[in-house]
């Protein structure tokens, strides 16, 4: 990388500055013209098109185990059908040339609202964040999702190839799906339709707002301190109730199903979404960032004997016995954000995933982004690589660890054979900002590198 | 008692010591050693030294000697580059906008610095050395900007750039309209509710300025006895029609940018910069004829309607059409990774890497005016340096030293020794009785905030800031 | 600010009384007399007539005429000044703009005056219209001003606090049943707070509120001239666009006038010194808790301060769902009671302000605390008297004990810095309050319900041993107590030091109290000590500026 570059800049003190532009014009139209050569005529469907793929003579991050330096992936019926050095190309297979390139598993983003919002700011029409009231647990994400947002196409060619998409709002804002970033309906690109119910867990706050989702600036009548504990006291024993009331019924449906002498439970559906929540089968995602918060997140999670996991997180670390008792895993979506605190230090929430790492709390690292930016997954992840976390734990922040947490370790988030082909090929490490993918699988279906933003730069380029 | 009057010594000591993280050393020279320089315009060079003295940088070669009690920072297998400018920002300004009329040329962010906003000290940890400070953008003509340098621990009148020429705020498009807010029940709407006011607008305004000059000439020519009014509002408008001031306009379609060149045409000055400038690429060899500069975010995209059709290659298009580009923040978080923003102009159509890091470094410099002075690492130009620990353009880099015109403002070896005074500090002070919480009683403390509500990006529009 | 239209209160029922001695003189005797002017008077007499003070020395003798007071064991000071107030203005005390607290960040918008604009010929809306004149708001009757008479205060500069220009302020004395009894001096400056109008008008950000001041201010310029041009030769000139609101700038800009900035931090100030700069104006700043990080520019712009006494401390409850304080906030609280001492070493002229301050009794012990902090106690008077009256330009007629200045006097009983100041007569234009000294309760005494009692417990009179805990080095002292009722005597012994005696000693069940000063290193170093005893042992508290220590010990044999 760093040689190409220098040898760029030694043809930049040779040559004039119009040659040069025609340098890097030539070099761009070449770019352009093997990503088209690669996808053929599929453009038309971007959803890619299916087929045996070997990917030869590449550096391998396989993120579970050794990089192999010189191996081939072999991708065959969506998933990773071989990897290794001296791996035999199946006949059939089309080959691409990994020469200088570096295979990598599709990075996974644990907390979007991919597909549920368009165009935040003054396009309500386009927004589908947020249900009315404040318990909506069987209001569905995967039944919100555009497919079709500009956002998918425009995440994906950045090599994120899955992500989480939930609701906002309320205290139980609904249900999250996990999507791969390709498909024409929400069941196409669905991984897991119902993967777990976003709680905004109750925290001390102003306004009209209960913590978590939405900010304060329309949020209601001021409330002082002890009003805002009192209220956060409050929503968490109704927060309870709920859960209590969501046991009872289906207790009674159960004594139902058993003894249908008994008079017949009315049907409620918001509390039976609840169902495998309260069961402990699947998790309740919870919004939470203080330490406090999380440390009450954690005895809810042990009292009422859920699956919890930490969204947001900033002072995870700090909670890490609590969480760590409770088998909490964090979501940690604050990379890009300012420290609250005026006396926190700089890298008070660059350094949180390191910190995380070293109390053996298990976390991975999210955009938190709407959707437009969740493109930048990967720098994400590797600011916390600059800041104590090993390069290798940045990659599996990303990959393998959002994966674990999200109860997909077998199927994504390395290159093992097995698992589903998301892969992503790049010129070199793709935390770093300056890399460029050159090919995509997503359920081992080879994407055309287009976006809403390559179309727009082909209809303006050449402009004069 | 003589043991007690050293501790109440010490105690004073303590409490009276001064809030400045890093203490401003000699700002007479500093050496910077062994360094891989890039220097912005003559490539990057590779062990080199840098001294800086009285604030200038004098010397750059290898194997410098240290003049006698210079600064020495061993920089061995680092990186340097110019100090970062970012060329629209609303940091350490106690006030952005001035929404109750459409035009308030009369404000200026000079008024409003607080040099104790720790934002200052977090960009300089990026790397962030000047900043172009800005009225937000919710009047089509807003006030005048002051182009700082964030000299943390100095008083406030040390930042503004002495020489820098003056600017104003102009915008265009959603915020000056009004138009995504829903309107407040009671309040009238404020004319321009469109983009055809809005131009309007702007014409009004220099119309009524070219009339209120005329006024002042009819004056000075003896023509009327009564001396005319010192306008506030027009004198700024005056000096951009005289070319004296210079006009950074917020704006995203690439029409509405283009009407306000046009409209800078007829009026005969020149736009110094269109800001944000999303779909500047669609118009790059309009921009690109009339000399404007544009200063744009390097990605950022589909937060509102009217950057839908924002573009990464923005930045490349328009400097293959030779426009100078620059790449802003407007945004207190995202001002501290300006290097990360530069690095992806290199991945969006493959912007050389030199001129990439111009786009956070001598461009904005050019586009404010301040380029003789900083903007890239020559001699003669001020010590506006930073040392990496890494490539800039690498996500794994980290700030280690900033410093302007040779004194340094961060480092992150004194950070870590800064937590723990603070630590220290908090213990003792917290003893005291002022300090203690009442026995009994006591109002409500703060309601703690989960996220800091501090990404003053435009009129919090969510131009910058948006996530 | 209307007051005019309040309804008039009730009186309150009163424990001053005063007895008239317009005519007749009236002679305080065998008083300590702090003059502030010249020396202190260990023993003398200060004569009255006709409302002015007519002699004042060790050696004069009380006129045949005169009444006679007998001031043993009292001091007399010059009344006290407070120099920012809203008193006689009837509504209730609106907190001053930024005051008390930080004022980071953007203020907030002060309440707009709610008052119908009244048709006139000023072309600015309220909150930006100068010509509000403070003595034209004045509520008659003295009354009103008990509580602030009863601590010792005769003087108060006066403005209402709405807006950006607050209107133009009074110094009154706190005595007179008509207006005109009252005014000492009227108008006395233009009042300016950096806030916004709260109305949704121009201006709605501080940015605004900078330039339309700025605006204002050329205006008021220009419109000088131009009346001053169209006065001497109207022919052929276009007629002044009269403005009320700009006329009453007129002795602002022309430096007549001072203009007050209420401002606390160091950037508003700052700020306000940047306009005085800019427009050449007779500068003062109110509020000034952050004027000492300042304090060079205030001496080289000569501008003088009008510093609050309501100095920050921590009003609000712990919670372990609240966040800690800001380290800032902590340390303006430790900083503040020491910027007075800052402000005289640097040479800066400033007078002490309530600053709102909710107790009023809170001036004098916190003046006492900017003593503990570095202060002289002279200086502290002069900057409630003699120095108050200087800023506010009374000083030839107030501020000093002179013959032939304004009879105000304050008569003070015990430490005026201290818990237990009392003050059994206040004189104002010549009239004489009496004030009884309250029965008090004996402290503590709540919980046992038996009020009147002389406490009971055991004598704490005796020798105590004790350890104080110095961080790193503890200290050792002896404590000698003689108990007598609930009054405590004795000193406090410590090696380096030797002996202290002790001062306000105070007994009350098993708690004691008392204040020293011990010396070392040529300082002086205040501190107030309290415990408590239980059977031979002592436990407590030893307290200074520099913070709060533990000890204990035990009784010797």
């Amino acid at each position: 990388m760093k040689a190409k570059v220098k040898s760029q800049r030694a043809k930049l003190k040779m040559q004039n500055a119009k040659c040069f532009l025609y340098l890097c014009l030539s070099v761009l139209i070449c770019g352009s013209i093997s990503v088209h050569a690669q996808n053929d005529g599929a453009e038309q469907n971007k959803t890619g098109r299916a087929g045996t793929f070997a990917i030869v003579g590449a550096r391998i991050v396989t993120v579970s185990g050794a990089t192999i330096e010189n191996g081939t992936v072999v991708i065959k019926d969506g998933k990773i059908a071989a990897v290794g050095a001296g791996v035999a190309v199946p006949a059939g297979a089309e080959k691409i040339d990994g020469k200088g390139l570096s295979v990598f598993p599709g990075m996974i983003d644990a907390s979007t609202n991919m597909g549920l919002a368009e165009i935040t700011l003054g396009l309500a029409a386009s927004v589908d964040l947020t249900e009315v009231g404040d318990m909506n647990a069987d209001a569905r994400a995967i039944k919100g999702i555009h497919p079709h947002s500009a956002h998918v196409n425009v995440t994906r060619v950045n090599g994120i190839t899955t992500v989480l998409s939930a609701p906002t709002g309320g205290t139980i804002s609904g249900q999250a799906a996990i999507i791969n970033l390709n498909g024409s309906t929400p069941d196409e690109m669905a991984v897991i339709k119902d993967f777990g119910l976003v709680i905004n867990f109750p925290s001390v706050a102003g306004g009209g707002g209960r913590g978590g989702g939405g900010g304060g600036r329309f949020g209601g009548p001021a409330i002082d301190f002890n009003q805002a504990v009192q209220r956060r006291d409050q929503a968490v024993e109704d927060l309870k109730k709920i859960f209590r009331n969501a046991e009872a019924y289906l207790r009674a449906k159960a004594a139902y199903a058993r003894d249908k002498a008994l008079p017949y439970p009315a049907t409620d559906q918001k509390l039976e979404a609840m169902a495998p929540y309260i069961h402990g089968e699947k998790p309740i995602i919870f919004s939470a960032e203080r330490e406090r918060d999380i440390r009450a997140v954690a005895k809810f999670v042990g009292e009422m004997k859920v699956k919890g996991i930490i969204d947001g997180g900033q002072e995870a670390w700090k909670a890490a016995d609590d969480l760590k008792k409770n088998n909490i895993p964090v979501v940690y979506t604050h990379i890009y954000s300012l420290p609250v605190r005026e006396d926190d230090a700089y890298d008070y929430l660059f350094e949180a995933p390191s910190k995380m790492q070293a109390a053996g709390v298990k976390f991975c690292i999210s955009t938190g982004n709407t959707g437009s930016e969740v493109r930048d997954l990967p720098y994400h992840a590797g600011i916390a690589g600059a800041f104590g976390l090993s390069k290798d734990d940045a990659l599996k922040s990303v990959t393998l660890y959002a994966a674990e947490i999200l109860g997909l370790g077998d199927k994504m988030g390395s290159i093992d054979v097995g698992k589903i082909a998301n892969i992503v090929v790049a010129d070199g490490n793709i935390l770093e900002s300056r890399t460029k993918i050159k090919y995509l699988f997503i359920n081992g279906r080879l994407l055309p590198l287009t976006s809403r933003h390559t179309e727009l730069f082909d209809s303006f380029k050449d402009r004069k | 008692m003589k043991k007690i009057t050293v501790y109440f010594a010490l105690l004073f000591l303590l409490l009276s010591s001064l809030r400045l993280p890093v203490a401003a050393q000699s700002k007479n020279s500093v050496l910077i050693k062994n360094a891989t320089v890039m220097t912005a315009v003559k490539g990057t060079l590779e062990s080199t030294d840098i001294l800086v003295e009285n604030g200038k940088i004098t010397k750059i070669g290898k194997g410098l000697a240290a003049p006698a009690g210079a600064n020495v920072i061993d920089a061995t297998g680092k990186y340097v580059t110019p100090g970062i400018i970012d060329c629209h920002s609303h940091s350490m300004l106690d006030a952005i906008n001035e929404g109750a009329f459409s035009v308030t040329s009369m404000t200026r962010t000079r008024d409003m610095l607080n040099p104790t906003d720790i934002t200052i000290y977090r960009a300089l940890a990026g790397g962030v050395t000047s900043a172009n400070l800005l009225h937000g953008s919710a009047n089509s003509i807003g006030g005048q900007n002051t182009t700082v340098k964030f000299k943390w621990g100095h008083p406030v009148e040390d930042y503004p750039i002495a020489d820098a020429p003056p600017g104003i705020k102009f915008a265009m498009g959603e915020n000056v309209r009004q138009t995504t807010q829903a309107p407040q029940p009671g309040r009238p709407l404020r004319y321009p509710r469109t983009r055809q006011g809005t131009i309007q607008t702007m014409r009004d305004a220099f119309v009524r300025a070219r009339d209120y000059k005329q006024s002042w000439d009819d004056f000075k020519a003896g023509k009327t006895k009564v001396q005319p009014r010192t306008d506030l509002e027009l004198q700024p408008l005056v000096e951009v029609l005289e070319g004296k001031r210079l006009v950074h306009c917020h704006g995203y379609r690439s029409d509405e940018h283009l009407n306000l060149m046009l409209l800078a045409d007829e009026f005969g000055f020149k736009i110094a910069t269109l800001q944000h400038g999303l779909e500047a690429y669609k118009i790059a060899p309009e921009i690109a004829k009339r000399g404007t500069g544009v200063s744009i975010f390097t990605d950022s995209w589909g937060y509102k309607l009217e950057a839908y059709d924002a573009i990464p290659y923005n930045a490349y298009i328009l400097w293959k059409n030779g426009v100078n580009v620059s790449i802003n923040s407007d945004s207190d978080e995202r001002m501290r990774r300006l290097n990360l923003d530069a690095a992806k102009v290199e991945k969006y159509g493959g912007v050389p890497e030199q001129d990439a890091l111009q786009m956070i470094t001598l461009n904005p410099a050019k586009q404010l005016g301040i380029d003789k002075r900083t903007g890239s690492i020559e001699i003669g130009k001020d010590g506006d340096l930073v040392v990496w620990s890494d490539h800039p353009f690498s996500v794994f880099s980290r700030v280690e030293t900033t410093l302007i015109e040779g004194e340094v403002y961060f480092d992150r070896k004194k950070d870590g020794q800064l937590r723990l005074d603070m630590a220290k500090e908090r213990e003792t002070l917290e003893k005291l009785d002022v300090n203690k919480a009442p026995a009994t009683g006591g109002g409500p403390p703060r309601i703690p905030a989960t996220t800091r509500q501090a990404e003053r990006d435009d009129a919090e529009y969510g131009d910058g800031g948006h996530r | 600010m209307r007051s005019k239209l309040f309804l008039p209160l009730v009186a309150a029922i009163c424990s001053f009384f005063a007895i008239s001695a317009n005519a007749q003189s009236y002679a305080i005797t065998n008083a300590r007399i702090v003059t502030v002017s010249g020396a202190t008077i260990e023993k003398g007499t200060v004569v009255i007539r006709n409302g002015l003070i007519d002699a004042v020395g060790a050696n004069i003798t009380a006129p045949a005429d005169a009444q006679v007071f007998d001031a043993t064991g009292l001091t007399v000071y010059p009344g006290f000044f407070d120099t920012l107030t809203n008193l006689g203005l009837g509504a209730a005390p609106a907190a001053p703009a930024g005051g008390g607290g930080r004022g980071g960040g953007p203020v907030a918008a002060a309440p707009a005056s709610a008052a119908p604009q009244p048709t006139s010929n000023s072309n600015y809306p309220a909150g930006l219209r100068p010509e509000e004149v403070t003595s034209d708001d004045l509520r008659a009757g003295e009354a009103q001003f008990e509580a602030n008479r009863n601590a010792g205060f005769t003087t108060v500069l006066s403005v209402g606090r709405t807006g950006i220009f607050n209107g133009q302020s009074a110094v009154i004395n706190l005595a007179g049943e008509n207006v005109s009894d009252m005014v000492i001096k009227s108008p006395f400056a233009e009042h300016i707070s950096f806030v916004t109008l709260g109305s949704g008008g121009y201006p709605q950000s501080l940015l605004g509120t900078f330039a339309a001041l700025r605006q204002m201010l050329y205006d008021a310029q220009r419109l000088q001239e131009w009346e001053k041009a169209y006065a001497a030769n109207p022919k052929g000139m276009k007629r002044p666009e009269a403005d009320k609101s700009l006329e009453a700038l007129f002795p602002i800009v022309s430096g007549k006038m001072p203009v007050v900035f209420n401002a606390n931090t160091e950037r508003e100030i700052i700020r306000a010194i940047d306009l005085i700069k800019e427009f050449r104006l007779n500068g003062i700043i109110a509020g000034g808790q952050e004027a000492w990080k300042v304090a060079d520019r205030l001496k080289a712009n000569n501008v003088a301060v009008l510093l609050s006494l309501n100095f920050p401390k921590r009003t609000t409850a712990s919670s372990p769902d609240a966040d800690p304080e800001p380290l800032e906030t902590l340390r303006t609280r430790a900083e503040t009671p020491k910027g007075a001492g800052k402000l005289a070493a640097a040479g800066v002229k400033f007078a002490f302000e309530s600053g709102g301050a909710t107790a009023i009794g809170d001036f004098f012990t916190n003046a006492g605390k900017a003593v503990e902090a570095g202060l002289s106690k002279d200086a502290a008077v002069r900057a409630m008297t003699l120095g108050a009256a200087e800023i506010l330009g009374v000083d030839n007629r107030l501020g000093s004990i002179e013959a032939g200045k304004i009879a105000n006097l304050a008569l003070v009983k015990g430490d005026l810095f201290g818990r237990d100041k009392f003050v059994p007569q206040i004189i104002i234009d010549g009239k004489v309050f009496e004030q009884k000294e309250p029965v008090r309760p004996p402290a503590g005494g709540r919980g046992q319900g038996g009020g009147g009692q002389t406490p009971a417990g055991p004598s704490l009179s005796g020798s105590y041993t004790i350890n104080i805990d110095v961080p790193g080095s503890p200290l050792s002292s002896t404590l000698n107590f003689t108990q007598s009722g609930s009054g405590l005597t004795g000193t406090m012994v410590s090696s380096a030091t030797g002996s202290a005696a002790i001062r306000d000693g105070k007994v009350t069940g098993n708690s004691f109290s008392f204040t020293t000063t011990v010396v070392f290193g040529g300082a002086n170093l205040d501190i107030t000590v309290s415990g408590s005893v239980s059977g031979n042992t002592i436990t407590g508290t030893v307290d200074s500026a520099a913070g709060a220590v533990p000890f204990s010990g035990t009784k010797n044999p």
